[in-house]
């Protein structure tokens, strides 16, 4: 690893001491992120138990734009001494993680190197990066995008994925079009269609009963006017088998399917969305001994639970996510996928009305609800008639209505109801039903210009699971630049004594610009850590974290 | 080991200390709230200055900002400034866009970067990121919002505005 880092050193030193008078590089973008932990012990979460206390994730962007029509990108990350608590392992030591040459001009962009990609809505194909989690499933190879006019455009990629500093050893080609028929329409309507392949190629798990390559197919159709819209996607999966207990048997193989449909309606100071969906044995992973890891490396398509995301601590404990597999675990607990709804609304209560105060009121209200798929199961002979409408057992339910006023020009309120129902047994295939309640209320008061504090309180209820937790936060932004902030989390109701702990944290943060430089001291609460849909079972650990991130433009 | 990550650290800074700079928006492919493809060189107020503020429906920080700027629109719109929120909901959230924007009355532009290309190619890390662009050119950037930032947001229009 040293050489690794001291011909780094030189490589910088030549490359910046060259870049001073070239052209090529002349218009160069930097981004730098870091982000560093030094794990401590603690009387109450336990001894920090693995090597390395410090440990730090580092990521270097460099774009240069060498003409108006080729770009050059790349990617260095570095974890040293290793990576982050609860990052995949293959994320170790310094290296070049992406690289990519661009040519794009008005019709055709091209790109050779790891790019990021998506069809349709994800269903059957999204590569992405997410720092935060840990992914980055970048496809390696070749991805070309032509627009034939302005009407009609087709995208073509084929490639391994990215697996830490590694890559998949199967392969993913896909093919998508896309239609643009709002010219049938006199009005101001907009109707496109979309038509998208994707193959997924692997080698490495084989069988009788299915074919190396399992193939997607999907069909998409999105209709707008300007106060009301509707889109309708449509998926197929070619018969794949099944993992279980990550065994795979020639006499366990399924198709898949996905069903979306979604509409919404507005108009000034109101707005209405409903969503249904229905997935059935839909994950699909580049290798397929990949399947259910816990770090989500070589996730082939984007199946994100359609529930609210949520922003507070206490509201993000139970946290659904999608149920996209089948799961013949146990008689009593079999899942084929799942099918739902989700609604939202949103309203602006005037200004000047009763309600609405002088600066009127927004609401929104949320609701959520997402079953197994109706079927009859046979679990000894691992059979299985499924029924498109209908739904089995419950998984989870959500209602929440949050309340923004503002009160005057320095006092601001956010009010948020939650009433949840999560099935532990079914999503996390552990015990237990939880139905919980939760309140939350921020408030914010802008003390002098640039100065303002922050206060949240928060609490859920529930009989269930590790019964009642109380939250609060508080931020003091002593100017445009400096922020310092003290929270904590606490399950006082915890049957067991030892596990009624403080979730303290605290810290501050300088921003200047785009630099951005934060400290934190405090304990993680163990268990399912979400963000943007994406869960991770995390182990609790206290300690010190530090964040940089800086850049030029 | 902690040498090298110091080490690390230097070489890292010395690249993005260099005095290199973007100036220009780049032309990358967003979508409209209809579901049209948009190059963002489109998008820009050519005579004048554009604010890009990135933002998602479930980024409390972001709403906040975007209300205050909303609060203050008819001040604002009398400065030749076009004021765009990039959406990067993915397709997790992302129908919550057009409900939202029109349950809170934004009078703003609305772009979709569901898979955070445009967010990708200016090195955004995080949201909320507002971005000042006088033409093409970018003059101001800022990550992260507190209450009071609109207003600083607001002198720099002022002062680009002239002139």
């Amino acid at each position: 690893m040293k050489s690794k880092i001291n011909s780094l050193l030189i490589f910088s030193i030549i490359f910046n001491s060259f870049s001073l008078n070239s052209q090529i590089l002349k218009n160069i973008t930097t981004s730098f992120e870091s982000y560093s932990a030094y794990y401590m012990d603690d009387s109450k979460t336990g001894n920090f138990n693995s090597e390395n206390r410090f440990r730090s994730n580092n990521y270097l962007n460099l774009k240069s734009n060498i003409n108006d029509n080729w770009n050059v990108e790349l990617q260095i990350e570095s974890y040293i001494p290793k990576a982050l608590l609860n990052f995949s392992p293959s994320f170790k030591e310094t290296g070049l993680s992406t690289f990519k040459i661009q040519y794009s001009s008005e019709k055709l962009n091209l790109n050779f190197g790891n790019f990021y990609e998506q069809f349709g809505s994800g269903m059957i194909l999204r590569s992405w990066e997410d720092k935060s989690l840990g992914i980055n499933n970048s496809i390696r190879g070749i991805n070309t995008n032509y627009r034939l006019s302005e009407k009609i455009s087709f995208k073509a990629l084929y490639g391994n994925q990215k697996k830490g500093f590694e890559y998949s050893k199967g392969y993913i080609f896909g093919l998508d079009s896309e239609f643009d028929m709002s010219q049938m329409f006199q009005n101001n309507y907009s109707l496109i269609m979309g038509l998208s392949y994707v193959g997924r190629n692997d080698n490495k798990i084989i069988g009788i009963s299915y074919n190396n390559t399992t193939n997607l197919y999907s069909a998409r159709l999105d209709f707008s006017s300007s106060s009301f819209y509707s889109n309708i996607e449509l998926v197929n999966k070619s018969n794949d088998v099944i993992a279980q207990f990550g065994k795979f048997s020639d006499d366990f193989t399924k198709k898949g399917s996905a069903f979306l449909f979604n509409s919404g309606y507005v108009k000034n100071g109101f707005g209405i969305d409903f969503t249904f969906r229905r997935l059935e044995n839909m994950s699909i992973y580049s290798e397929r001994d990949n399947f259910g890891n816990e770090f989500n490396e070589s996730i082939v398509n984007y199946l994100p639970a359609l529930t609210k995301q949520h922003d507070y601590s206490l509201t993000n404990i139970y946290v659904y996510q999608s149920q996209p597999n089948v799961s013949f675990v146990d008689p009593e607990l079999i899942k084929v996928g799942e099918t739902g709804m989700q609604l939202d609304a949103y309203y602006f209560i005037k200004k000047k009305s009763f309600l609405g105060g002088k600066y009127g009121t927004n609401l929104s209200l949320n609701a959520s609800l997402w079953n197994n798929i109706k079927g009859d199961f046979d679990f000894s002979n691992k059979k299985y008639e499924t029924k498109f409408l209908g739904s089995g057992e419950k998984y989870f339910s959500e209602i929440s209505l949050e309340i923004r006023k503002k009160w005057s020009a320095k006092l601001n309120n956010i009010i948020l109801f939650l009433n949840q129902f999560y099935n532990k047994k079914y999503i996390e295939e552990k015990f237990g039903e939880i139905n919980s309640n939760i309140i939350v209320v921020e408030t914010t008061y802008k003390l002098k210009k640039n100065k303002s504090i922050r206060l949240e309180l928060q609490h859920l209820s529930t009989k269930n699971d590790n019964k009642n937790w109380s939250a609060f936060g508080f931020e003091y932004n002593l100017n445009s630049a400096f922020s310092l902030y003290i929270s904590d989390m606490y399950n006082y109701q915890n049957p067991s004594e030892e596990k009624k702990i403080h979730y303290y944290n605290m810290g501050g943060s300088y921003s200047k610009g785009i630099n951005r430089y934060s400290i934190n001291y405090g304990r993680q609460r163990g268990g399912l850590l979400c963000f943007g849909g994406i869960c991770r079972e995390v182990p609790e650990s206290n300690g010190l974290t530090f964040g940089i991130t800086t850049s030029l433009f | 080991m902690h040498l090298n990550y110091l080490k690390l650290i230097i070489i890292f800074l010395s690249f993005s200390t260099k005095v290199f700079s973007q100036t220009n928006i780049p032309a990358v492919y967003v979508k409209t709230t209809d579901g049209k493809s948009i190059n963002t060189i489109t998008t820009l107020n050519n005579n004048g200055l554009t604010v890009y503020s990135f933002w998602a429906t479930w980024c409390i920080p972001c709403i906040n900002e975007l209300d205050a700027i909303h609060n203050k629109f008819d001040v604002w719109k009398d400065y030749n400034v076009k004021i765009i929120a990039v959406s990067t909901d993915d397709a997790r959230t992302k129908r919550r866009v057009r409900p939202l924007i029109n349950g809170k009355n934004w009078k703003f532009d609305i772009l979709l970067d569901e898979n955070q290309n445009f967010k990708r190619s200016l090195n955004i890390s995080g949201i909320p990121h507002v971005i000042v662009t006088k033409g093409r050119e970018i003059i101001y950037r800022r990550v992260g919002y507190k209450p009071g930032d609109e207003d600083n947001l607001l002198e720099i229009i002022l002062k680009n505005s002239k002139i």
